[in-house]
């Protein structure tokens, strides 16, 4: 039986550095396998959509911009998404990784949300098409 | 050491009013400070109390229904008082104390007793569950570690000859620390200074995860405010007292401040140390325990006085 | 007014918010002074609408939906579905993928535990235990962050067998963990049995014989404490529970005490296991293929979750989405049992009787059936969301 169990575990923290990490000011290394953002590589897909369809939070849809030629645009919804990694296992092109870098999310509006992945020339052909149209995306594949 | 200074500066200003209101929030933040560091994290920053009473003090207060108006915006400023009133008579900062007479330990006690009373008072107001139950639970204690404590601090009391607070704290400047001479009576006292502050292990009437926060659930702004510096106040008087009393006196501010830091350490250590102790077991192990300490004490201190002169 | 409250009693309200609490739930005690003559309990606060939303979401996505029905069991729910899914579509899952998914299961509930332990020290006032035993939970939360990717909703299983696997890197760094964990847990069983005032507060309180608890039907570490050896991991095995068995740990005091002790012990059996399992690591894929239709039937799957046995029943018409998923889960079954032994205790207890059973609130809430005037109407999902929105707007 005894009075004060924790005695040495109390004494011995007063001469030890609090175990608290000051967030901003220091961050701890974080492992290779972090499931952060979701980083796109349009040269090796197919356009097979496997990943579109097993999503389970509808975060990433597949503009195409030309199919033969395989120029495919990936909108890609960050708001949305749940880091669960399934697009990435279904993926049978390794296109897709989850960033261990990118994990510090938080944003102060919408529309940084909206991450648009593909070849550079592809994505300013969607961005001036959005531009000019005035009926709307024409979209195949969403 | 003495203060030669007009009655207004001292009442208002130093060492009472706003120096002990200062002072009051500086040792809840040490206080707060050093349990974190037992518990291995960082605490609040040094401003933290302040903000917590700016804080409260710009919120609304809400008289719930059912309770009476009066007593409800009364009886923290009545609290508060009689905190601070009964600093005039204890030697705080190291300076004799403001004012003192004879029997003026008795008057400190029943101050410090009808702060605790006015919260319970205050809770028994609503008829909210939580603050009735929170009432009974704080009135309930004040019947427990109350004669133990008084008898804990009636041994140098005795042993002066006197119950006058400086001349108590006089005496123990000159002879051996009484914490050697009494060593049960000092325990005895800061347990019951624990209980009396409703520190854990005695947090029962306040117990966070059973009655949401006891006598004062209802409280918010400007009456949660004042109950909570009252008892900032009380905590630094409850120090002063038993620093004179047991640590051999206090001269001068500089003894003022180490002797009241190592009880702070000691009690901050002693909050974290232990589980919350359950109301009945509270009033049991006081009732049973402390009682039987403080008498067996005063027995000692009586005995050692007819024993002396023979030697 | 005295007359008054003679006839009225004395009702306390636990919840739905209250600081014991940490998810809603509704608790009345009628008191009397400071001791508890009756209790009641109202739960619902939780409910999501999950079950109904599984059958709008294909097998795949279902993995994910159920993971977030709590978030302390979250492997074991997808563990479960995932097995019964394997059972219909019969397929067989290879033995290195099996070891990992014990691995992290295992994992799982060293963290469920020791999340426990400082959740009921608080309860009772003991925030140093609290505290210390939160900062030693950080280094379970660090290991499965190496191992798969997030602190919490792993994401480990996927149909037909897991995502990452566990190379020799990681296996050191596990095993380096576990030795700080064991030290620490062996610590705590001290602290926890011979602390005076923690045994004042958990001794000979909250006492459930083991008759009561068969009859009342308590599950997991509850009922283990009670003498009662249920442990679905031992009487039905299932993933590399067959070929690494483990030992049922039982207390035969059955108070808050004996739910402690039987909770660190188990903690101690855990740390064996992962060390057996990781020393006899079988080789293999990770996973193999399941088709995208699952052939119709129905079946059940039962796993241990932290908290004790968890149900699942999926039915499938074969097609590509579930056409109906039944989730039991462990911490329904033990509030008969508090409800039934509260009563007699001082209202202090209260709170640690409540911690004791280890509530997982979000699991609880499941589908009600109100049926009025002898009509019953099938909703879709579209349908609940719009009433949802209706009706509290």
């Amino acid at each position: 039986m005894a009075i004060g169990a924790m005695l040495g575990d109390i004494l011995r923290s007063l001469f030890k550095r609090p175990v608290t990490e000051l967030y901003p000011f220091q961050r701890k290394p974080v492992p290779d396998t972090l499931r952060g953002k979701l980083v796109y590589d349009p040269t090796k897909c197919s356009g097979c959509q496997l990943c579109i369809k097993d999503c389970p939070a509808d975060a990433i849809e597949l503009v195409v911009v030309d199919k033969v030629a395989k120029k495919f645009v990936m909108r890609y919804h960050e708001d949305r998404c749940t880091f669960c990694a399934q697009c990435v296992q279904s993926c049978r092109f390794s296109c897709l990784n989850m960033s261990n870098e990118q994990w510090e999310l938080a944003q102060l509006k919408r529309e940084p949300f909206e991450v648009l992945y593909g070849r550079d020339e592809d994505v300013q052909f969607l961005l001036e098409r959005a531009a000019r149209a005035e009926t709307g995306d024409v979209e195949c594949g969403a | 050491m003495n203060l030669p200074l007009p009655s207004i500066i001292l009442l208002l200003f130093f060492p009472g009013g706003l120096f002990l209101l200062a002072s009051g929030l500086v040792y809840e933040w040490a206080d707060r400070k050093l349990v974190a560091r037992f518990q291995n994290r960082i605490g609040p920053r040094w401003f933290q109390p302040l903000a917590d009473v700016f804080k409260l003090l710009s919120k609304e207060e809400i008289v719930p229904s059912g309770a009476i108006r009066g007593l409800f915006h009364g009886l923290p400023i009545i609290a508060l008082a009689s905190a601070l009133t009964a600093a005039l008579y204890v030697p705080l900062a190291g300076f004799n104390a403001s004012y003192s007479f004879k029997g003026d330990l008795i008057v400190v006690f029943y101050l410090l007793s009808a702060l605790t009373i006015c919260i319970g008072l205050a809770g028994a107001n609503n008829i909210s569950r939580f603050s009735l139950i929170g009432a009974t639970r704080t009135l309930t204690q004040i019947f427990s570690y109350e004669a133990p404590f008084l008898l804990a601090l009636l041994g140098p009391a005795i042993a002066t000859g006197s119950w006058n607070i400086s001349e108590i704290n006089a005496y123990a400047q000159e002879n051996i620390w009484m914490i050697l001479a009494q060593p049960i009576g000092f325990i005895v006292a800061l347990i019951g200074l624990m209980g009396k502050l409703e520190l854990p292990p005695f947090d029962a009437p306040e117990a966070e995860t059973e009655i949401v926060a006891g006598a004062l659930t209802e409280y918010s702004g400007r009456g949660l405010a004042l109950f909570r510096i009252g008892k900032d106040v009380e905590l630094v008087i409850g120090l002063t007292l038993i620093s004179a009393f047991y640590l051999g006196g206090l001269a001068n501010p500089l003894d003022f401040l180490w002797k009241t830091a190592i009880l702070l350490l000691v009690t901050a250590g002693l909050q974290s140390l232990f589980a919350r102790l359950r109301i009945d077991q509270t009033v049991g192990m006081w009732w049973r325990v402390g009682a039987l300490l403080g008498l067996l004490q005063l027995l000692a201190i009586i005995l050692g006085r007819q024993i002396s002169p023979l030697f | 007014m005295p007359t008054q409250e003679q006839n009225q009693k004395f009702i306390v309200p636990i919840g739905p918010q209250h600081p014991a609490l940490k998810e809603p739930g509704h608790f009345e005690f009628t008191v009397d002074g400071e001791i508890v003559t009756g209790a009641s309990v109202r739960l619902g606060y939780v409910h999501r609408g999950i079950e109904k939303g599984t059958e709008d979401r294909t097998w795949t996505q279902n993995v994910y939906l159920l993971e977030r029905i709590c978030g302390i069991c979250s492997h074991v729910h997808v563990t479960a579905y995932v097995v019964a899914v394997e059972q219909l579509a019969k397929v067989q899952v290879p033995p290195r993928a099996e070891a990992i998914r014990t691995i992290v299961a295992e994992l799982e509930r060293i963290h469920s535990h020791m999340l426990w332990l400082g959740v009921a020290a608080h309860e009772g006032g003991f925030d140093s235990l609290f505290m210390y035993s939160w900062r030693d939970r950080e280094t379970v939360m660090d290991i499965l962050e190496t191992i798969s990717g997030n602190r919490v909703h792993y994401s480990a299983n996927i149909l037909g067998g897991v995502k990452f696997d566990i190379d020799d890197q990681k296996r050191d760094f596990i095993l380096k963990g576990l030795d700080f964990l064991e030290e620490r847990t062996n610590h705590y069983m001290k602290v926890v049995t011979t602390d005076e005032t923690f045994l004042g507060r958990t001794r000979d309180v909250g006492i459930m014989t083991k008759e009561q608890a068969i009859e009342l039907g308590a599950v997991g570490p509850t009922a283990r404490a009670s003498g009662v050896t249920i442990d679905i991991r031992d009487s039905a095995p299932y993933s590399a529970y067959k070929t690494f068995p483990i030992n049922v740990i039982t207390d035969e005091t059955g108070d808050l005490l004996a739910r402690f002790v039987v909770r660190i012990k188990e903690l101690l059996e855990s740390y064996r296991l992962i060390r057996e399992i990781l020393d006899h690591m079988p080789e293999g894929e990770l996973a193999v293929r399941v088709p995208r239709r699952i052939p119709a039937g129905e079946t059940i799957h039962r796993v241990e979750a932290p908290r004790g046995e968890l149900f699942y029943y999926v039915k499938s018409n074969g097609g590509d989405k579930p056409e109906r998923i039944k989730v039991r889960t462990p911490s329904l079954c033990n509030w008969s049992s508090v409800i039934n032994f509260a009563v007699g205790h001082k209202l202090a207890d209260m709170p640690m009787i409540l911690a004791g059973i280890d509530p997982c609130f979000s699991c609880n809430d499941r589908l009600i059936k109100i049926r009025r005037d002898n009509q019953s109407q099938v909703w879709t999902w579209e349908d609940l969301r719009l009433h949802g929105i209706e009706y509290y707007r």
